[in-house]
């Protein structure tokens, strides 16, 4: 018989029309291998309607469900109930939005306002080399690639900046860094001036502090804080 | 009740592209490319367009590539009809598959990060039904980015669609379409998050709103893909193609559906039943694991439906083994590392040393919007809607028959994206045409219904109900008995749903009024395929009839459901294009209607 744990699910709410903020405790029985989205699911169609979380591809590749679980950001798609109880060793979770972007209601935030850091970073190449003559595409080689092919992974669900020591006011953040970073690296973006003066600006990578809360949080295991090291050193 | 809805507003845009997924940006990216004048207004469900669907892709994009003597388009144009089951149409096999080393190339120059091969050119690998030769050989023809093919688009054409200028708006659905004289002029949005409803006038409309897999209990789809564009196109009055075309995968991961891959059973998986008997010899005892998807779907299931099932405790789904534990260590780690991490995070079990859960899980609907090859939608009487426009999973145009081939899809995304904004730029008209009197009035009169309804019912409990419905009645078997009682419980459904009460009042992200207007959505798509699949007494491709095993010249046409009322269905029939073998070119043999046997 598999186990069954009865849980505490205290989660943070906010209503936008009241403009008020409380905690709200549910309890609930589950088994194992239930993750937090499939607890919130329940919660709405056995306890709570109202109560409003994120989430879309819930396959951990589009990054939106990112929540505090106990004060450490994580997505709510690939927390299992067994691992969340090795992890904290307690039933007891306090759930809470993320801080990187203002709330809309309870669990949900504006991620729009997020990604501004990464749109200001451009997430494309801003002027892609010409290929060369009698070719149709360019050559790569897999060693080549395999120096950022890593960083390629993000999915922009930002708990490396909700992580990130260096507080997300002041710094552009560990995923949009990363995105100007990439591109740097990328023989195929000739722009590579605007790079780094975006990476050198105030709000750029001297911000961090190797803290490396980024890649300890990250649920994709990308090393962040090891692309910002390499731009530190020029290293590109 | 709180304040009265009303519009909030009126914008206008040159084009209004509905969905931001693969498809809809890369018509996005073009329109930019060509005309970076114009404004470009590009509505998304998600938060933000990086988190739409076609980010979970993961093996691969098929496309010919030129500088290969092996391939062919023509064999990549036979691989797509006969996997299709002789339902697709020719003239947009042709076109699309043409179309996609273009496409390759596109995504290159734009910065994909494509997985190399030692000489850094593009790797190529294999993926099931696509060959060389007419079925003689394999073919290497799907390019990838290691096991994320589809964010490496995704990222690709939102970055170009940014880059040029597009207007997001996001977590905003469509809700209405505005005809003027039977021209689309542009559509009624619902701006989820701020809880507001707009008009958009454009001058042409692009609906690219992807699949509409919450239909069924276990999908590898996302949450958003709740049918909104067929629902939207039905009470438009225009039909919906070949509904009944869904596509099953053998082997989702049990609870949530997340797609194992087929390199689990062709690295020498052992699908296994409760008494852990090697079932597939029974069913196909020479190919056994590696027979077609349908084929181990179908076998998977009758396990299940015979009692040789597992139930899942947690999920509460039946489910077979998959057994993996004879596989060395390097199979495991290197192989199918991705694939045995999913297993490691959805169901903590480790593959080297445990059998793992898995189950036929809704995969893709090949059904859709029905379209012509440049993207423009059709009537039921085939004629142009102007300034409509569909593509991606949404649209039926139709390039998969009745059975999408792997990686397919991601072509069609690309290629189609690409031709629709072509057409819109040589149908823009030089104005906008005024929104038609009472614009919106339906929109706000149904979103005012769920807002007032009283009751005690609960949108989250009915949902699951059909999505079981419709997984055991209209799933991977379909009998006529089981589909007639499918749609009695599509119709009870519809008057239940009536009586939920929606206690937040304030429209601000609403999640309880969006999934009351989405479980519209799923029981209208649900009706049009439960119907189409009554009605198509056949087998062709994934629909697999008990009562008609065979395929049937009889239903050689694409079947087109209109839907004026709730389960008051019309039918209507398009013939399926025979271009190919109609102009007696090379090969022309190879594509008449032919079985489907591997
Ligand atoms: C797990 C998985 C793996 C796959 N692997 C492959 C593969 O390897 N190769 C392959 O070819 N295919 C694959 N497919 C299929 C392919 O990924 C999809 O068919 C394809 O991505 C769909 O793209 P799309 O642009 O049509 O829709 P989506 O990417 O789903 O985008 C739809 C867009 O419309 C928006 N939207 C939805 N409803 C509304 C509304 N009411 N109003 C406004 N906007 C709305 C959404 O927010 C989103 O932006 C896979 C599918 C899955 C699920
Ligand atoms: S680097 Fe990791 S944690 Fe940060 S946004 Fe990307 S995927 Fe998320
Ligand atoms: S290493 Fe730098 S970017 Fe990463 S968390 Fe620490 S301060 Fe932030």
């Amino acid at each position: 018989m598999t186990k069954t744990y009865s849980l505490t699910l205290t989660i943070k709410r906010y209503d936008p029309d009241r403009s008020a903020r409380w905690f709200q405790t549910y309890r609930l029985d589950s088994g194992p291998i239930l993750r937090f989205v499939d607890l919130f699911r329940r919660i709405n169609v056995e306890q709570d309607a109202t109560l409003a979380w994120a989430s879309s591809c819930e396959h951990a590749q589009c990054g939106s469900c990112s929540v505090n679980v106990n004060g450490r950001p994580m997505l709510a798609c690939e927390l299992l109930v067994e691992n969340a109880v090795t992890l904290f060793g307690t039933t007891v979770f306090k759930i809470a939005p993320v801080s990187v972007a203002p709330v809309i209601r309870d669990l949900v935030v504006d991620w729009e306002k997020a990604y501004e850091r990464v749109h200001r970073a451009k997430p494309y190449l801003i002027k892609p080399k010409e290929l060369p003559p009698g070719m149709t595409e360019h050559r790569i080689s897999p060693q080549e690639l395999a120096r950022y092919e890593e960083a390629t992974r993000c999915i922009n669900c930002f708990c490396c900046a909700e992580a990130c020591i260096s507080g997300n006011r002041t710094f552009i953040g560990p995923n949009a860094a990363m995105a100007g970073i990439v591109r740097m690296m990328d023989s195929r973006e000739k722009e590579k001036e605007e790079r780094l003066d975006l990476l050198y600006s105030e709000e750029g990578i001297y911000r961090c502090h190797t803290s490396k809360a980024c890649s300890h949080v990250c649920p994709k295991q990308i090393d962040v804080a090891h692309f910002i090291a390499l731009a530190k050193e020029g290293a590109f | 009740m709180g304040k009265k809805l009303h519009i909030h507003s009126t914008s206008t845009c040159d084009v209004l592209i509905i969905g931001a997924g693969g498809a809809g940006l890369r018509c996005a990216a073009h329109l930019h490319e060509r005309r970076p004048d114009l404004l470009i207004f590009t509505v998304t469900k998600v938060a933000h367009p990086q988190k739409s669907h076609t980010s979970t892709a993961q093996g691969g994009m098929a496309a010919v590539d030129p500088k290969d003597k092996t391939d062919q388009s023509l064999y990549h144009m036979f691989d797509t009809w006969k996997g299709g089951d002789c339902a697709s149409d020719q003239n947009v096999v042709k076109k699309i598959v043409d179309g996609g080393w273009e496409e390759v190339q596109w995504l290159e120059r734009k910065g994909i990060h494509f997985s190399r091969d030692e000489g850094g050119n593009i790797s190529k690998r294999q993926f099931g039904g696509h060959t060389v030769e007419f079925g003689k050989g394999d073919a290497l023809r799907a390019v990838f980015v290691a096991d994320r093919t589809g964010k490496g688009i995704m990222d690709t054409a939102w970055g170009e669609a940014l880059k040029g200028g597009s207007r997001f708006i996001n977590t905003t659905v469509v809700t209405e379409l505005l005809f003027n004289e039977g021209c689309c002029v542009g559509a009624v949005l619902f701006k989820v998050k701020e809880g507001e409803f707009i008009t958009v006038l454009a001058k042409a409309t692009v609906l690219a709103t992807g699949g509409s897999g919450q239909v069924f209990r276990i999908t590898t789809n996302c949450r958003n893909n709740t049918g909104d564009g067929l629902a939207v196109i039905l009470r438009a009055g225009l039909p919906v193609m070949d509904p009944e075309a869904v596509q099953f995968h053998p082997t989702g991961i049990v609870g949530p559906g997340i797609l194992a891959s087929e390199a689990l059973r062709s690295e020498g998986g052992i699908l296994r039943n409760k008494e852990l008997e090697p079932f597939m010899e029974r069913y196909a005892p020479k190919m056994k694991d590696l027979a077609p998807r349908d084929i181990v779907a179908r076998a998977i299931e009758t396990e299940i439906r015979e009692g040789r099932g597992i139930m899942d405790p947690d999920h509460q789904i039946e489910h077979v083994w998959i057994d993996l534990r004879h596989l060395p260590d390097y199979v495991h780690e290197v192989k199918l590392k991705e694939v045995a991490s999913f297993f490691k995070t959805y169901a903590n079990l480790d593959s080297r040393t445990q059998l793992c859960p898995v189950r036929p899980s809704n995969h893709y609907h090949m059904g859709g919007i029905p379209t012509n090859e440049h993207g423009e939608v059709l009537t039921t009487a085939n004629t142009v809607v102007p300034g409509l426009f569909a593509v991606g999973e949404c649209a039926c145009a139709s390039l998969h028959g009745f059975n999408r081939l792997g990686t397919n899809s991601l072509l069609e995304l690309l290629v189609m994206g690409r031709y629709a904004g072509e057409r819109v730029l040589s149908g823009l008209k030089e104005k906008l045409a005024p929104a038609p009197k009472g614009a919106g009035e339906a929109t706000l009169a149904l979103f005012t219904s769920y807002l007032e309804a009283q009751g005690k019912e609960n949108v989250g409990l009915i949902r699951q109900e059909m999505r079981e419905v419709m997984t055991r009645k209209v799933g991977v078997f379909r009998i006529e008995k089981g589909m007639q009682e499918a749609i009695a419980s599509l119709i009870a459904f519809k008057q239940r749903v009536a009586k939920v009460a929606i206690s937040t009042k304030d429209t601000r992200m609403n999640q309880e009024l969006l999934e009351r207007w989405e479980l519209d959505n799923l029981l209208d798509s649900a009706m049009a395929i439960a119907q189409g699949a009554l009605m198509r007494k056949e087998s062709r491709g994934a629909h697999f009839r008990e009562d008609y095993p065979e395929r049937s010249d009889e239903f050689q046409f694409h079947t087109l459901v209109s839907m004026t009322d709730f389960g008051k269905v019309s039918f209507g029939k398009r013939p399926i294009d025979m271009g190919i073998c109609d102009a007696k070119g090379e090969y022309y043999e190879q594509f008449r209607i032919m079985p489907r046997k591997y």
